[in-house]
């Protein structure tokens, strides 16, 4: 039975991490190497809360003993005490798999290690431990204590066991938890390649405009967003290092061929809204 | 709105039919229409007006077949010498450009293509695509039309797959993918997509709706026209496409 998460990375995914486990009663270790970082995350977390609080989702209470369960970390002696440890650092494969031969060698092999990746090998992680079937990935979607939606990913070497108390983990996060193998974008980040994709190929081809697409999508196939103001969303240099890690990790399957425009707007600085301008112009 | 005495005729497959048909007529129009063999016979609701033969009177015709090149060539064929060559005719560019379709007919001034694709055509939006025969006044006409329906319209460059239906079986074949590679469960991916992205709905669900087969046609026809390895189907599609008709 899980009591105590530890949690790696206190950035936007790692805090809202920490927040969804403190708000389901578990205390939280949150680790980062700065001081600032911690308060950052502190901060943000004490200000989401506030605002579940004033949309009716939870009591004072629950927002201030949600606070009081989250400890900050500068150290990781303490990860010892966690059943589950959930990392969210840094996207890059040399940090994670250093940090998880770390918690490998600090926690007992029944502590089950889990990355937050979004584009990494799981498999390529779990192998720089000794106890490789402990290690499993658990994506969660960004804002994590909104989305509901937890991939589980598992790798050739994660256990049945793992993966079944992944699953009893995510549910009393309140989370629903799909199982996915470790392959190259998980479900989401792959299925929807096609959503950008063809937009832009479209877009090139001169089929229509930025606009025209977005105004079909949402009014002819009901979906809440366009491909391009959702890109402009998601920041368009976020969005091609998805696309071309996936093309890269299949050997260069032609489906997620990145397109020259997200390039030239990436190189131009127009990452989207974060810019004030992308596919569109935001006025400040 | 336009008037109840206006007369529509539909000729083509059968979900087009029985979607776009109810659209019309809860909009007031009076709908005839005729099926494709081999559904010919099949149970549509009653206020959808069969026809054995192509009814003279109508206001404006919609050709609405995608899988079946042969028979959508003779459907246009004969709408083309029964009505009058002011009639308009609206007819599915999605499996095959409207300006192929032009060159079947004697009046392809009167011709305007149409993004009709299951699941599709019961929502706010229609894609239409003009072919360089296509008169000015006949797009001006498609417009009303469709305005007066309460359809919003966006014109589009006449190419395969035209925008919505082009992604969307795009998502689909990604999605028999991942299956075929089995990296989840038809249920989990539907889930992923419809919880972690807000998608109307799952991938899978939504093929199975439009009917694989449907879906397969527009990539095939895809694949065709581009010469793009991108465009080539997952082997569950296929599967499904000939399972399910």
């Amino acid at each position: 039975m899980v009591k105590t998460v530890g949690v790696i990375g206190a950035g936007t995914m790692g805090s809202g991490i920490a927040h969804v486990s403190a708000l389901s009663g578990f205390d939280v270790f949150l680790y980062d190497i700065e001081e600032s970082l911690l308060n950052n995350a502190l901060q943000r977390i004490s200000t989401d809360l506030r605002k579940s609080f004033e949309k009716g989702k939870i009591t004072e209470t629950q927002s201030a003993e949600t606070g009081a369960r989250i400890h900050p970390r500068l150290t990781m002696g303490d990860f010892s005490k966690c059943a589950i440890i959930i990392e969210a650092a840094v996207e890059l494969l040399k940090t994670k798999r250093s940090i998880f031969e770390q918690l490998d060698t600090l926690c007992s092999p029944d502590v089950l290690l889990a990355t937050n990746t979004s584009s990494l090998s799981v498999t390529s992680i779990a192998s720089a431990t000794r106890y490789p079937e402990r290690v499993l990935g658990m994506h969660f979607f960004n804002p994590p204590h909104i989305i509901k939606l937890l991939e589980i990913v598992k790798c050739r070497r994660t256990s049945d066991q793992t993966i079944e108390r992944a699953i009893q983990f995510a549910q009393q996060l309140g989370k629903q938890p799909v199982v996915v193998k470790d392959t190259p974008g998980f479900i989401v980040n792959r299925c929807a390649r096609p959503f950008y994709g063809e937009a832009l190929r479209l877009l090139g081809e001169g089929v229509t405009s930025i606009e025209e697409i977005d105004r079909i999508v949402k009014l002819e196939g009901g979906f809440k967003m366009g491909p391009f103001e959702l890109m402009d969303l998601i920041g368009i240099d976020v969005n091609l290092s998805v696309t071309k890690s996936m093309y890269e990790q299949t050997f260069y399957e032609p489906r997620y061929k990145p397109h020259h425009i997200q390039q030239a707007l990436v190189d131009a600085g127009h990452l989207g809204r974060k810019t004030k301008q992308g596919f569109y112009r935001y006025e400040s | 709105m336009p008037t109840s005495s206006q007369n529509i005729f539909l000729i083509g497959d059968y979900k087009l039919i029985e979607e776009f048909g109810s659209v019309c007529n809860a909009r007031g129009l009076n709908v005839l229409c005729k099926l494709n063999p081999p559904s010919t016979k099949k149970v549509l609701p009653k206020f959808l007006k069969r026809c054995a033969s192509i009814p003279r009177n109508v206001a404006i015709a919609f050709e609405l077949t995608n899988g079946n090149t042969a028979i959508k060539q003779r459907n246009l064929k004969a709408l083309d010498k029964a009505l009058n060559s002011k009639k308009m005719i609206l007819s599915s560019s999605v499996t095959i450009t409207a300006m192929e379709q032009s060159t079947w007919i004697k009046h392809p001034s009167r011709l305007v293509g149409m993004s009709a694709f299951p699941t599709l055509l019961s929502k706010k939006l229609i894609e239409i695509s003009a072919t360089t025969h296509t008169g000015s006044e006949t797009i001006s006409h498609v417009q009303d039309f469709f305005l007066k329906l309460g359809n919003q319209i966006s014109v589009v460059q006449d190419r395969i797959g035209m925008v919505m239906p082009r992604i969307l079986c795009m998502l689909i074949n990604e999605a028999c993918f991942a299956i075929t590679e089995n990296i989840a469960s038809p249920r989990d991916i539907d889930t992923a997509m419809k919880s972690g992205t807000n998608y109307p709905l799952g991938p899978i669900e939504w093929g199975n709706t439009i009917g694989f087969k449907n879906v397969l046609d527009v990539l095939e026809a895809l694949w065709k026209d581009l010469g793009e390895e991108r465009y080539r189907t997952a082997p569950l599609l296929k599967q499904m496409a000939i399972g399910i008709k």
